[in-house]
């Protein structure tokens, strides 16, 4: 390195550190952190349900560890504990730094983590006790609906207000995409929990029939769409151009990405009810906004891809950013797959099978968990002050994540075309060729399968939690963190 | 075709209202894309990405909404 290499590079030290004293990277380091441990409980607890499909010894004879009650608590702790956390770090670290300011309050902040981690602990105590709303992805009774709602809107008026704060002109695309998610989430959660109590863990919706099919979707699918897309695409057009050191490849394709995105989710949810009590209009619209929605989707993924366009080698070496263009490909293949699951001819043959599971999880453990594991990485850099104790794990994590989300999916593709063409063969006298029984017998190798990349995949989860205990030690050892601090009471 | 009939006389004012936000929101949305695809505003719209690249710097300065 010459001298105003690291003149540079010595400039770049001092100014992050600097940052310890204008931003609150607390919070940011104990939500990043936190996220780690729950992706390595939630994906533990999800090969343990896939355990128990292929052997059903696994459910140990205990209501409390049956599939209908931990499958909840996967989910939950997949999508709210590791999910919520990863993106409650990443908007408080990228909208400090975009917009030039601290958070608006640092009390409200730790109100939001510890908030959110209560809500965490008391869905891990309910759920496997049986108390549920049977909602799917909204399974969580009233006292701690309203929790949420109150924690997530501390998060949304904290973000907000940094925002009004900042000292730049303009609000980076990152920040539209989160507060969409907010605003959308806001609202989606409050009219999708609307329930009569009757007791203290017991309630039961407001609506009934069709109607709550329909209230259930349109909050199921959004979930996805504004929390596990809109979220985490924000997270995608900060950390893909900061760790690439380049910016988005087109601004304009972003904001079109943004307002086609907000506009056209919001009709999918019916595509989840065809060949239901459902209107036939209603899955239809759903279906087609679905296919008008893959022109969006794959504009963001190729302005997301594109942003390499010229350093493809930093591939090469950056672990991190193969984490984040990762993703992107699994975005892209995702957002091709679902909407031509929506369609009738197709869904016909998909839904209720294992097909629909395997597309959950090319979003699930391609998309959001790889960009989410990327964002995480570069945080626990920045914000510890130091490179991540080990390369070599961080390489093996991308592989081990990579190999086991494929090994899943694909499980799940054989497993579901079969199913679904098994439930539906007739024989020459018109009766139904296979018993149900014969079509689980035909899955089984597929279930092992799919335990097989879901362990995988959680033995790249449990690389990455040693890696950032290891980081956080060796920064605590070196003191880049204390460094840093110390910068603070000089400053 | 009949698949496209639409009986107007059944419609409620909640109909109508939803029909008439998304049409408008709809139109707003096509304005939107004009105004952000037309050439003389690309470079408006470009100077923005380089904004988390910028913030190694300090951002002390700058107006607000200009």
């Amino acid at each position: 390195m010459d001298a105003t290499a690291a003149a540079a590079e010595q400039q770049k030290i001092s100014y992050e550190r600097n940052c310890e004293q204008k931003y609150n990277y607390d919070v940011v380091r104990w939500f990043a952190v936190m996220a780690v441990v729950y992706l390595v409980v939630g994906a533990l607890v999800g090969v343990w349900i896939a355990s128990q499909l292929a052997w059903p010894v696994f459910n140990f004879d205990s209501p409390y560890l049956s599939f209908g009650r931990l499958r909840p608590v996967h989910t939950n702790a997949v999508i709210f504990a590791f999910g919520g956390s990863v993106l409650m770090a990443a908007a408080f670290y990228s909208v400090q730094r975009t917009c030039g300011v601290r958070l608006w309050s640092d009390k409200l902040a730790w109100f939001t983590f510890w908030g959110w981690n209560l809500i965490i602990v008391l869905a891990v105590i309910t759920l496997p006790l049986g108390m549920t709303q049977g909602k799917e992805y909204a399974e969580l009774e009233w006292p701690i609906d309203i929790l949420i709602a109150v924690v997530w809107l501390s998060y949304f008026f904290n973000f907000m207000m940094t925002l009004a704060n900042r000292k730049t002109s303009h609000i980076y695309v990152s920040n539209w995409f989160f507060l969409g998610m907010m605003v959308m989430i806001t609202y989606l959660h409050v009219v999708n929990s609307l329930a009569i109590p009757v007791s203290l863990f017991k309630s039961y919706s407001i609506f009934s029939g069709v109607q709550d099919a329909m209230i259930q979707w349109w909050w199921g699918h959004n979930a996805v769409g504004f929390y596990l897309t809109a979220g985490f695409l924000g997270i995608m057009y900060y950390f893909v151009p900061k760790q690439a050191c380049r910016p988005i490849y087109s601004y304009r394709l972003s904001v079109i990405h943004f307002w086609a995105l907000m506009f056209g989710y919001v009709w999918l949810g019916a595509h989840h009810l065809q060949y239901t009590a459902l209107p036939d209009w209603t899955g239809s619209l759903g279906a087609a906004i679905s296919l008008a929605m893959i022109i969006p989707s794959w504009g963001g993924a190729v302005n997301g891809m594109m942003t390499l366009s010229g350093a493809w080698d930093k591939l090469r070496d950056d672990y991190i950013l193969r984490f984040l263009i990762m993703s992107l490909a699994f975005y892209a293949m995702a957002t091709f797959e679902g909407p031509v699951m929506s369609l009738k001819t197709v869904n016909a043959l998909s839904h209720y099978t294992d097909w629909t599971v395997g597309h959950v999880h090319s979003g699930a453990l391609g998309w959001v968990a790889m960009v989410g594991m990327g964002a995480i990485y570069h945080m626990i850099e920045k914000t510890f002050h130091i490179r991540m104790a080990s390369q070599a794990l961080m390489n093996a994590h991308f592989w081990a994540a990579t190999i086991g989300a494929v090994i899943y999916i694909v499980a799940m593709w054989v497993s579901g075309i079969m199913q679904g063409l098994m439930w539906r063969a007739y024989d020459e006298y018109g009766t139904l060729a296979y018993t149900f029984a014969e079509s689980v017998e035909a899955m089984h190798p597929f279930y092992v399968m799919r335990v097989v990349g879901g362990a995988i995949f959680l033995f790249g989860a449990v690389l990455m939690l040693i890696n950032v205990a290891l980081t956080v030690r060796k920064a605590m050892r070196e003191g880049t963190l204390q460094q840093a601090r110390t910068a603070v009471a000089c400053a | 075709m009949d698949y496209f009939r639409t009986d107007w006389g059944a419609m409620t004012g909640h109909d109508w209202v939803g029909t008439i936000l998304t049409v408008v929101i709809f139109f707003l949305m096509l304005g939107l894309y004009i105004i952000v695809l037309r050439p003389k505003n690309r470079d408006k719209f470009e100077q923005q990405k380089y904004i988390p690249l910028d913030d190694e710097e300090q951002k002390d300065s700058g107006e607000k909404n200009g």
